[in-house]
């Protein structure tokens, strides 16, 4: 099989998208992402679909891919380094959504989606534990859904208000990349996150990171809160993002030479409250 | 367990625990856990117990889904007591072996709420059961045979009307009412059964099939069980037609060849 950087001509270039999961629309006032792709077509080239097999895909996600629309498939419910998790009976009904979608590649958040098996009352989403033996596991689990969907697999660095191991978020999923031979997500909200928790500045981290591997990014709005004076940011999709997310975004923006995609996360919000921050994020790249 | 261990899984499962139980976040903090080696628990001695309280609805949700799942044994125990699972080792075990969260809370609940809670544990495993492996022959994985208190089922029954289609909302109008006590005494022989829809049956049936399904929970040679028939009180003879017979029904599954 040649190296990812040799697979990588063969993934398109995908511009601006949005993101969406089961049941998005049903809050009021939420994105219809098929009306922004009407009104503004170059602020929604394609659709970035958040899957959880036990819900399958919702009729927004299915009208979509009906119309033609370009998709990217988000999973919510791997954890890729337990090889528990990537039973034959999930692989073939990801095999079956992915015949439906018709995705660019798969990716998501590489990470604790659900402690025990996937169950009832067990979902959450935790980072990886930031050590060297955590890398191995999730690169095989990485490679394993990759050979089972013949797809590319781009892991993404997940959010958190705690993070453990002494390893950089960057330098871990840097390590994944490579052990693994795949291409990255990068969320650029989350890594703000990370540099938070972690009190670094907003860019650390960036020198040494294989960036020639970032084939995504994410951008989101966040909201910041504290407990008893500890201060976290939650990963809200709002339209407010944070002025260090929007930082980490345009310096991505240079560093990501093989960058195929940007994904502005903002599912439950009206049309008119995201277009700004739509604009800004294809104004910074135009598509 | 060598204190150099270092399994990420392990780690991560422990902020689990944490997440959920913070007097075991404290005790990690504090020094050394069984459940962890000197080197797991390095990893998270230092996590600020406040990074651990930002999802105030966590515990909430967890009690929320074993309520709407074991609705009956809620109410016996009371809401707070479920919670109470939360803090427990068999949670703790039960995150470190993948198990279901229900599973975990039906290793804490053993006969806390009698027949009642051993039936909703059991309609709770039969849900989550699968194709078993192996060898011997052995209850199937959709059927279960219980031993409960004399009047078990219609106590069930009675309060699962009662709390109806929201059982969550409906305990908390219970306000200050005593919880109903269930049997506690004689005996009841109870089948449930997984339907092909994923529906469950549930009625009673005579003791020696239900202590032949309860003693064929474990795979057993087949011969071990042919023995348990007629110590139940089958006729010697007719104790392997009486396998064939349950084997034919679905009641007991066979693998492959007996141990």
């Amino acid at each position: 099989m040649p190296g990812f950087l040799e697979r990588l001509p063969a993934l398109p270039a995908l511009g601006v998208g949005i993101s969406t999961e089961y049941g998005a629309r049903r809050q009021d006032g939420a994105l219809d992402p098929r009306a922004l792709r009407a009104e503004h077509p170059e602020l929604a080239r394609f659709l970035e679909v958040g899957v959880e097999i036990a819900k399958g895909l919702d009729d927004d996600a299915r009208a979509w891919v009906a119309d033609g629309g370009a998709t990217t498939y988000h999973f919510l419910d791997v954890n890729l380094d337990e090889p528990e998790d990537l039973d034959p009976r999930w692989l073939a009904a990801v095999r079956e959504t992915v015949a439906m979608l018709r995705p660019a590649w798969l990716c998501g958040d590489a990470g604790m989606w659900h402690f025990g098996a996937r169950d009832r009352g067990h979902m959450l989403l935790l980072p990886p534990v930031l050590v060297p033996e955590a890398v191995a596991p999730m690169a095989e689990g990485i490679a394993a859904l990759r050979q089972a969907t013949g797809l590319e697999v781009l892991p993404e660095n997940p959010p958190g208000a705690v993070f453990v191991g002494p390893l950089h978020v960057l330098e871990f999923f840097a390590a994944v990349a490579e052990a693994a031979d795949t291409g990255l997500l990068l969320d650029c909200a989350h890594l703000a996150m990370f540099q938070r928790a972690r009190g670094l500045p907003w860019n650390a981290g960036f020198d040494g990171f294989a960036w020639d591997r970032v084939i995504e990014l994410h951008v989101a709005g966040g909201s910041e809160h504290a407990v008893e004076g500890f201060s976290f940011v939650e990963d809200d999709h709002g339209t407010q993002v944070l002025p260090d997310t929007w930082m980490i975004f345009e310096e991505a923006l240079r560093r990501a030479t093989n960058l195929r995609a940007v994904v502005v996360e903002c599912e439950r919000n009206p049309i008119p409250a995201v277009l700004p921050l739509l604009r800004r994020v294809a104004g910074a790249r135009p598509a | 367990m060598s204190d150099e261990r270092l399994e990420p899984r392990r780690v991560q499962q422990a902020l689990v625990a944490m997440l959920f139980d913070p007097e075991f976040a404290a005790r990690v903090r504090a020094g050394a856990v069984p459940e962890l080696s000197e080197r797991e628990r390095a990893l998270l001695r230092d996590v600020d117990p406040r990074a651990l309280e930002t999802d105030p609805h966590r515990r909430a949700r967890a009690v929320h889904v074993l309520v709407e799942e074991l609705p009956a044994t809620a109410a016996v125990l009371g809401v707070d007591a479920v919670e109470g699972f939360l803090g427990s080792p068999e949670l703790r075990a039960g995150l470190f072996e993948r198990a279901a969260l229900t599973a975990s809370f039906a290793a804490w609940l053993g006969d806390r709420a009698l027949g009642v809670g051993r039936l909703e544990a059991a309609m709770a495993a039969l849900r989550r059961a699968t194709e078993p492996s192996g060898q011997g022959v052995a209850c199937s994985p959709g059927v279960r045979g219980l031993v409960v208190p004399a009047g078990t089922l219609a106590f069930y029954l009675r309060i699962r009307a009662e709390l109806g289609s929201d059982p969550v909302h409906a305990l908390a109008c219970w306000g200050g009412r005593p919880r109903p006590s269930p049997p506690r005494r004689g005996a009841q022989y109870l089948l449930v059964e997984r339907k092909a829809d994923g529906s469950l049956d549930l009625g009673t049936a005579s003791e020696p099939l239900v202590r032949l399904l309860a003693f064929a929970e474990a795979a057993r040679a087949r011969a071990e069980l042919e023995a348990e028939a007629v110590r139940l009180g089958a006729e010697s003879a007719e104790a392997s037609k009486l396998v064939d017979d349950l084997l034919a029904e679905g009641l007991l599954w066979q693998g492959a060849a007996g141990p």
